[in-house]
C-alpha cells in the first residue's frame, strides 16, 4: 500500500496543459509526466463539475449517485423550487466512507456535495459552502479553528465567493480582469497552504484535493489560454492578462510540485479532471426554440437576452417567465444541457398525459435533429441522449429526459432570444468530455500514454492505490495498465463486499419508517443469519 | 420493538428555541450589525443580512438538527408560487411545529 494523493484541476485539458509545458510555464507537471503515466479521463455523459466529480467520489454514474446539476430541482405547478446540492443528494457511497469504515484516514479538499459532511476517519473542507458557513461545514468539528490561524489563512478565499463566482458568467470589465485573475491564484495558494499543513501535520492514507482555478479561468479567458485565439498582434493589455494567466499556470505548477515533494518518493500521485475544455463561438437558445416550435410559452412582456448572463439568483425570475400551464417542454439550466418534459399528474393538470410520453419525446428528438444553422444548413445538435443512454439507474427518473451535446459542445443558453441561434461575439471556454487522468510514484509505469479511461476508473485505482478491495458495484475498473506487473504481484486487485448506502442519504429515510410488520421481517431475517 | 422512526424529542415550546440556536450559531462570527437577542420577532434578511444562500445553509442545518430531512421547505419559503422575501423566526418555527 502506498500513501496516495489525488490533485483534481477542474476542467483541465491537453489543450491548455500542453502549450504551457512545451513553453516553460509548467516545468513540474512536465517532469512528472516523463516520469509517470498520462492520459484522457472521460467524463459523465453532460460533463459537468457535480455530475462528475461526484462520479470520481463514488464509482457510480448520476443514475446510480443522483446528482445531474449544481441544482436540485422539483417540478411545482406553476415554477420550480429549487436547492443547492448537497452531501444528502449522493445516494452512493464515496470513496471516503469505503475507506473510513476500511480503517483508512482520508482528507478530502474542496469537493463538491461534501456539506455538510459525515464523519470520516481524518478531514473534510468541503467546496461550495460560503466563508459565511464554511466553520460549521467542515470535519472534524474543530479543524476550522486549526486552520484560521494558519499564516495567511483568509476564508473569504478558501470559500464559495458568490460575487466573485458570478463573474465568468456575466463577464469581466477589462479592467477588472488582471485582480479576477489574481483573486483565483489566491484561492489556489489558500488551498495549497491547508492541503501542504494537513499532510504534514496529520497526513492520511488517501489525501484529495480540487484546484478549481482551471476551470474558472478556461470559462473567461480562453483567448488567452488557447494559442489558437489569441491574437498575432496583442494590445499591452492582452499581453498583460495573458501573463497574469500564465502566472496562474506557473503558481499552480509551483504547487503540485511542493504537494508531490511532501508525499514523498514512496507514494503514488494522481491527477485528474472532472471534464476537459475548448472554445465555444455560439449561443443555443434552447428554450427559445422550445417556445418557437410550441412546447414552451413566455408569458407576455418576458425580455430578449441581450448577453446570455442569467445567474443562480435570477433563476427564480426567470422561472417565472415560463407560463408553466402551457408548457410541456423546457431546459431548467443551461448547466444541464438537458430537456425536461412535463407529464401530467391528472386530468386537467399542465403536462402530456404519461401514455404520450414516449412519441412526444421521439418527436421532439426528430424535430431538434432536423434544427439546422440557417447560415450553413448545418445540425445544431450533435447528439441526444435519451435518460435511459445517457443515465441508466434507479435515479434516472430526476435526469433531464434528453441531454444534448451542441455542435461546438457549449451549454445552452435558456433564456428567450429572437433566434434560437446567435454567434458569440468573443470565443469562450465550454467543457469537454476528454479531461485528464496523470499518475506518478510507487510502482507507476514511466512515460507511458495510457489509453483513455473512464471518470468512473478513478474511485477503484484509488482504492486499490490504498489497499483495500474494489466494491463489486462499482461500475469503473482498476487502471491496471499504469500500474508496473510487480504491483499486482505484491498487491493482488481484489473485488470486495458491495457498497453501503450512505448515512447520509434521502433513502436513510425511507428505511427509518419501516412499519411494525416490516420491522418484524427484519427480526426474523437477522434471527435465521445468527445475527440474534 | 418500538418503531424506529427518529424521536426528536421535541415539543412545539422548544422548536423555537432550538432554531434560534441554530441561527445563532450560524451567525456567530457574521458581522451583521445586529445587536440584541434573537427572538421570534427577527427577521432574517431584514435584521441579519441573510442572503438567499445563506437561507439554504440554514435549511440543511434544521434538517441536520432535527434529523429530519422530508420537511417540505418549499412551502415555507414559496407563496403562490413565488418566493418569499423575508422569514420571520417564529414563522420558521410554526412551520417546523407543523411538520417534526
Amino acid at each position: 500500500m502506498a500513501r496516495t494523493l489525488l490533485i483534481a484541476l477542474d476542467g483541465a485539458t491537453f489543450n491548455v496543459l500542453n502549450p504551457l509545458m512545451e513553453d516553460g510555464v509548467m516545468p513540474f507537471l512536465k517532469s512528472f509526466l516523463e516520469n509517470g503515466t498520462r492520459g484522457e479521463l472521460l467524463s459523465t455523459p453532460n460533463p459537468l463539475t457535480p455530475p462528475a466529480f461526484t462520479s470520481m467520489m463514488t464509482g457510480r454514474g448520476p443514475g446510480h449517485h443522483g446528482v445531474y446539476d449544481f441544482i436540485r430541482g422539483e417540478e411545482k405547478e406553476k415554477t420550480i423550487f429549487f436547492t443547492l446540492i448537497n452531501a444528502r443528494d449522493v445516494r452512493c457511497e464515496t470513496i471516503w466512507s469505503i475507506a473510513s469504515r476500511n480503517n483508512k484516514s482520508i482528507t478530502c479538499l474542496n469537493f463538491i456535495a461534501m456539506y455538510p459532511p459525515r464523519p470520516v476517519k481524518g478531514h473534510i473542507v468541503p467546496g461550495f459552502v460560503t466563508s459565511r458557513n464554511l466553520k460549521l461545514n467542515v470535519y472534524p468539528p474543530g479543524l476550522y479553528d486549526q486552520l484560521k490561524v494558519l499564516s495567511g489563512f483568509n476564508v473569504k478565499d478558501v470559500s464559495w465567493d458568490v460575487d466573485q463566482g458570478r463573474k465568468p458568467l456575466l463577464g469581466l470589465a477589462k479592467e477588472d480582469c488582471e485582480e479576477w485573475i489574481q483573486y483565483n491564484i489566491r484561492k489556489e495558494r489558500q488551498w495549497f497552504e491547508i492541503t501542504s499543513h494537513l499532510m504534514l501535520t496529520d497526513p492520511t492514507d488517501l489525501t484529495a484535493v480540487v484546484f478549481d482555478g482551471v476551470d474558472k479561468l478556461q470559462h473567461l479567458v480562453w483567448r488567452f489560454l488557447d494559442p489558437a485565439y489569441f491574437p498575432p498582434n496583442p494590445s499591452d493589455w492582452e499581453i498583460r492578462v495573458r501573463e497574469i494567466c500564465r502566472d496562474y499556470f506557473r503558481r499552480l505548477d509551483g504547487f503540485l510540485s511542493e504537494l508531490v515533494r511532501i508525499a514523498g518518493p514512496d507514494s503514488r500521485v494522481f491527477m485528474a479532471s472532472d471534464h476537459g475544455f475548448g472554445p465555444t463561438h455560439e449561443i443555443f437558445y434552447a428554450n427559445a426554440w422550445l417556445n418557437q416550435n410550441g412546447y414552451l410559452t413566455w408569458k407576455e412582456g418576458t425580455p430578449e437576452d441581450q448577453s446570455d448572463s442569467l445567474t443562480a439568483e435570477r433563476l427564480r425570475e426567470h422561472y417565472e417567465t415560463i407560463d408553466w400551464d402551457r408548457t410541456t417542454a423546457y431546459v431548467r439550466t443551461s448547466s444541464s444541457n438537458g430537456i425536461y418534459i412535463r407529464t401530467s399528474t391528472g386530468p386537467g393538470k399542465p403536462g402530456i398525459p404519461l401514455s404520450e410520453y414516449e412519441s412526444f419525446r421521439a418527436r421532439l428528438v426528430a424535430r431538434l435533429n432536423e434544427f439546422r444553422d440557417p447560415a450553413t444548413g448545418d445540425r445544431v445538435v450533435k447528439k441526444i441522449l435519451t435518460r435511459e443512454e445517457a443515465f441508466p439507474g434507479p435515479y434516472m427518473s430526476q435526469a433531464p429526459d434528453l441531454t444534448l451535446v451542441l455542435r461546438d459542445n457549449g451549454f445552452v443558453s435558456i433564456l428567450n432570444a429572437r433566434s434560437p441561434l446567435k454567434p458569440r461575439p468573443e470565443v469562450n471556454g465550454t467543457h469537454r468530455h476528454e479531461g485528464i487522468f496523470f499518475a506518478s510514484g510507487k510502482g507507476i509505469k514511466k512515460g507511458l500514454l495510457a489509453a483513455p479511461r473512464s471518470i468512473l476508473d478513478v474511485a477503484p485505482t484509488l482504492l486499490y492505490s490504498i489497499g483495500l478491495p474494489v466494491p463489486e458495484d462499482l461500475e469503473g475498473s482498476v487502471a491496471t495498465e499504469i500500474f508496473k506487473p510487480e504491483v499486482f504481484q505484491e498487491m493482488p486487485i481484489r473485488i470486495g463486499s458491495p457498497t453501503l448506502a450512505p448515512d447520509n442519504s434521502r433513502d436513510q429515510e425511507k428505511q427509518a419508517t419501516m412499519t411494525a410488520a416490516e420491522q418484524a421481517q427484519v427480526m426474523d431475517r437477522l434471527k435465521t443469519l445468527g445475527y440474534m | 420493538m418500538e418503531n424506529i422512526r427518529q424521536n426528536t424529542g421535541v415539543n412545539s415550546g422548544t422548536v423555537q428555541n432550538q432554531l434560534i440556536k441554530i441561527i445563532e450559531d450560524i451567525t456567530s462570527d457574521w458581522d451583521t450589525g445586529f445587536s440584541g437577542q434573537i427572538t421570534g420577532e427577527t427577521r432574517l434578511m431584514g435584521d441579519l443580512a441573510f442572503e438567499s444562500v445563506d437561507v439554504v445553509h440554514l435549511i440543511v442545518a434544521i434538517q441536520e438538527r432535527f434529523g429530519k430531512h422530508d420537511i417540505p421547505f418549499e412551502d415555507l419559503v414559496m407563496e403562490n408560487g413565488r418566493y418569499v422575501n423575508d422569514l420571520q423566526v417564529s414563522r420558521i418555527a410554526d412551520f417546523l411545529k407543523a411538520h417534526i
